[in-house]
């Protein structure tokens, strides 16, 4: 008996490999934005492997955490390395989330029968949010003693239980050594798998009622003789081999990023990251890091704490409920060239919204604040009618591919 | 392909826009002229340890860094830079000063400048050391355009010359205005190499990597044209 | 590879694709490796502990016969101030043939060491105090018979069952295969100073 049969007999892996990857079948026809999911793969995985790194140089306590903090990247061997790779690593984790979010929006990867898939996938990027918030507080910077300063006097507007909330997730009545272990805590056991284990969930998920295509078709309704769709190909080697491709172009940016522009113009490593935490001298301005920006600048919009709190979690969980607010047969907005304009609204407003939650609290940026507030919120609101009442294109027969 | 020129183009204004946000009230900031090589450094070292580091620690460098990232020999770091005695080769750079006679001199500890180009701009750092005036109201006998009611007093100011508020010369320093420009200017470069000494490291490294994925980038695509043939 | 997928189409390059496969592999490697390597590098001590590397021991208050343990590197450093009836003991040692490497071949001590005192000066030892067995403390016994009959003074490891002479020269029967480390240091017995600088990198510690 050679050792292929006999582990082939023991072992479940064989059967995924061929379940997931030789022959799960993809529509041949994916742009370039479906590079955004396996690139998140890769992505959390070196996140993972330089966090672990990171770690073993952190220590988490008041008088310490920042000058760790520094110490890796001063006094480790290549640790601005992985410094910069963690750091840099979760802006370029939110830029490919909010590219794989826009192409699910743009080709109705949320409707049926794949609401599950998206609220999945929607959970992961709070998950990240959540994620990356307790990661920038562990350095101890000013930045991150006013940052989780005011995010967690947020649970204070929960009614009734909001002061104690606030005491639970702080472990005292503000920030303090004790707060960073909590933090520290949550970032790399409970959030991390958390997140792990909703990626899993996000990809069999997707495997079990199959990938969504730029046209929106339904590609099992055409099968050929062999009994498999005939505007699909296995994942594996085809696709497997353009992510490869992928891989290469996006750890280029990354290594790019790194070696020549770490802090990007300080938007991914900001300034005030680099002062240590007093308690006595606030920021002259705590802006969020950009990926949060839109929803603190709805949070701002409204001139009112409570109502300012209740507006940016009705942003935040609004996404929730899209595949139910889209009722128009047609899937992809290629074919709905009035949600396609309304999408595309959307999208420039958020990007507006990430601009001005980054400004000082200036009157002159009120306005256009609340204006993108509307805007967000008004898309969800139209949803359902637009998409009930649009004229729409037929779609064509077979999806769009031309050979390379 | 021009949708995702576009795209990418949003993407980008929205990056370049975001720094040039934060308007600063108050001087406007000048840019020192500097060229950033390991010689600049090097002189702006030895004016740092001469001029600022009696009072100012930059606690995360070390002194070797000096020799092991500008290639300073161990002998000059010895004579030109560690000029407390007593201190270690491989030790942090951290100024003699005991902090409780920094208190009582200046009311608060002259603050550690390791990430001071990171934190406030080198701009702002440049800025800050050629806007001292003489003002008799403030205990130092100086303050500052850039930095309003500062502890600090113009260390420099025999080198720069004393000016009043309004920008009159009281009294000329021993360095033309140009040499006192560019002497800065080298000591911000140091600050800057202080902040991120890994800059070395990763312009050396940079070009290699780069080209080992483009390489990588080749091949696959190639591998993925090969295979998709068989799409059709 | 499917077959499905090439239904009426021409026959795929074989060859080429197997040429491009291995390129990418062998490319692909080199990019985990570039990865790879800093990673692993990174575990290796810091800058910081390099720089807490030296320790500056004082001899005057080791009076003759006796010793004195300093923590250097989280380690515990051995001083001994040999008198010259301890100093044949070794000779001793050698003569009755009971030392398994006498002449100290295996390089456990710098090479300015390597004699039968195993140190700069005859009558300080400086070396460190660890059992080359499984990394225990040995004793310090200079009493001439405190461990057997035959004892002509030195270390005796309480965990194993291992003996040193007074040089830390490892004696045949114990489990230990080598003497004990001595690690790189500077002496100055006018100023009555010892700077432990460095490890030996060659010297094995346990």
């Amino acid at each position: 008996m050679s050792f292929k049969t006999w582990f082939v007999k023991r072992s479940p892996l064989p059967e995924m490999w061929r379940e997931h990857m030789a022959e799960y079948y993809a529509p041949k026809n994916f742009n370039i934005f479906y590079y955004a999911g396996s690139l998140l793969l890769l992505m959390v995985v070196l996140q993972f492997l330089s966090g672990f790194l990171v770690l073993a140089h952190y220590i988490p306590s008041v008088r310490d955490a920042y000058d760790s903090v520094y110490g890796i990247m001063y006094d480790v061997h290549y640790g601005w390395l992985m410094q910069y790779m963690h750091v840099d690593g979760v802006s370029l984790i939110f830029v490919l989330l909010y590219i794989h979010m826009a192409r699910g929006m743009l080709y109705g990867s949320y409707r049926a029968p794949r609401e599950l898939v998206w609220v999945i996938g929607y959970t992961i990027y709070l998950a990240f949010m959540a994620e990356a918030f307790f990661g920038y507080i562990l350095p101890y910077s000013n930045l991150s003693y006013w940052a989780g300063t005011v995010i967690t006097s947020l649970f204070k507007s929960i009614p009734f239980i909001g002061e104690w909330v606030t005491t639970l997730v702080r472990g005292g009545s503000g920030m303090s050594g004790d707060t960073l272990d909590r933090f520290m805590a949550l970032h790399v056991t409970v959030v991390f798998m958390v997140i792990v284990g909703l990626i899993v969930f996000h990809i069999l998920y997707l495997h079990k009622v199959g990938s969504n295509n730029p046209d929106g078709l339904e590609i099992k309704a055409n099968k050929g003789p062999d009994g498999h769709p005939v505007d699909a190909i296995p994942f594996h080697p085809y696709y497997s081999v353009k992510d490869l491709f992928g891989f290469g172009v996006w750890l280029f940016i990354f290594a790019a990023i790194i070696f020549y522009a770490p802090t990007v113009h300080h938007i991914f490593l900001e300034r005030t990251m680099s002062t240590p935490a007093n308690p006595l001298k606030s920021l002259p301005d705590v802006t969020p890091p950009w990926y949060l920006s839109p929803f603190y600048a709805m949070l701002r919009a409204i001139p009112n704490k409570n109502g300012g709190i209740i507006l940016m979690v009705v942003a935040v969980v609004f996404p929730f409920i899209l595949p139910w607010l889209d009722r128009n047969p047609v899937i992809s907005t290629r074919y709905r060239p009035i949600t396609r304009i309304m999408l595309i609204i959307f999208f420039a407003n958020f990007l507006m919204l990430a601009y001005l939650g980054e400004q000082p609290p200036l009157p002159k940026y009120f306005i256009l604040e609340r204006v993108g507030a509307v805007i967000y919120v008004a898309f969800f609101i139209l949803l359902p009618f637009v998409s009930k009442f649009e004229p729409t294109r037929t779609p064509p027969a077979r999806v769009r591919f031309r050979a390379h | 392909m021009k949708k995702y020129v576009v795209w990418a183009g949003m993407a980008l204004g929205l990056l370049a826009s975001a720094p040039g946000a934060f308007a600063d009230n108050g001087p406007k900031m000048m840019a020192p002229h500097y060229t950033y090589n390991a010689k600049t450094i090097i002189a702006g070292a030895k004016l740092f340890a001469t001029d600022c580091m009696a009072c100012h620690s930059i606690k995360f460098m070390r002194y070797e860094f000096l020799t092991n990232d500008l290639g300073m020999s161990k002998a000059d770091v010895h004579k030109y830079i560690m000029l407390p005695t007593g201190s270690n080769y491989k030790g942090n750079m951290v100024s003699a000063m005991p902090t409780d006679m920094a208190h009582k001199w200046f009311g608060l500890p002259p603050p550690d400048l390791s990430q001071i180009v990171r934190y406030k701009s080198q701009n702002w750092v440049y800025t800050y050391l050629l806007s001292f005036y003489l003002d008799p109201q403030r205990p130092s006998g100086w303050n500052n355009h850039v930095f309003p009611n500062v502890a600090m007093p113009d260390v420099l100011a025999l080198h720069s010359g004393f000016v009043n508020e309004q920008g009159k010369v009281l009294r000329a320093g021993d360095e033309s205005p140009q040499q006192f420009k560019e002497q800065v200017s080298d000591i911000v470069a140091f600050l800057r190499f202080v902040s991120d000494p890994s800059v070395v490291q990763r312009h050396d490294a940079g070009p290699w990597v780069l080209g080992l994925l483009a390489l990588f980038i080749i091949f696959a695509y190639f591998l993925k044209k090969e295979y998709w043939r068989d799409v059709k | 590879m499917s077959d499905e997928a090439q239904d009426n189409k021409q026959a795929p390059n074989i060859t080429r694709r197997r040429f491009l496969t291995a390129l990418v592999t062998v490319s692909g490697v080199a990019v985990a490796g570039t990865i790879a390597v800093p990673m692993v590098k990174s575990l290796d001590p810091t800058a910081a502990a390099a720089a807490l590397a030296t320790t500056t021991i004082d001899l005057s208050p080791i009076e003759p016969g006796m010793q004195m343990v300093a923590l250097w590197q989280e380690k515990p450093v051995i001083v001994v101030n040999r008198t010259p009836e301890m100093l044949a003991s070794l000779d001793e040692a050698e003569q009755k043939g009971i030392l398994k490497d006498p002449h100290c071949n295996i390089p456990q001590q710098p090479p300015y060491c390597k004699n039968k005192y195993r140190s700069r000066v005859a009558e300080w030892y400086v070396g460190i105090k660890i059992c080359n067995h499984l990394c225990c403390i040995p004793h310090y016994r200079p009493k001439k018979a405190s461990v057997a009959p035959w004892w002509l003074g030195g270390f005796h490891c309480p965990c194993h069952g291992s003996m040193y002479d007074l040089s830390a020269r490892v004696i045949k029967g114990s489990p230990a295969p080598h003497n004990m480390a001595v690690p790189e240091y500077d002496i100055d017995v006018e100023k009555k100073s010892v700077v432990v600088t460095n490890m030996y990198p060659l010297a094995h510690l346990c």
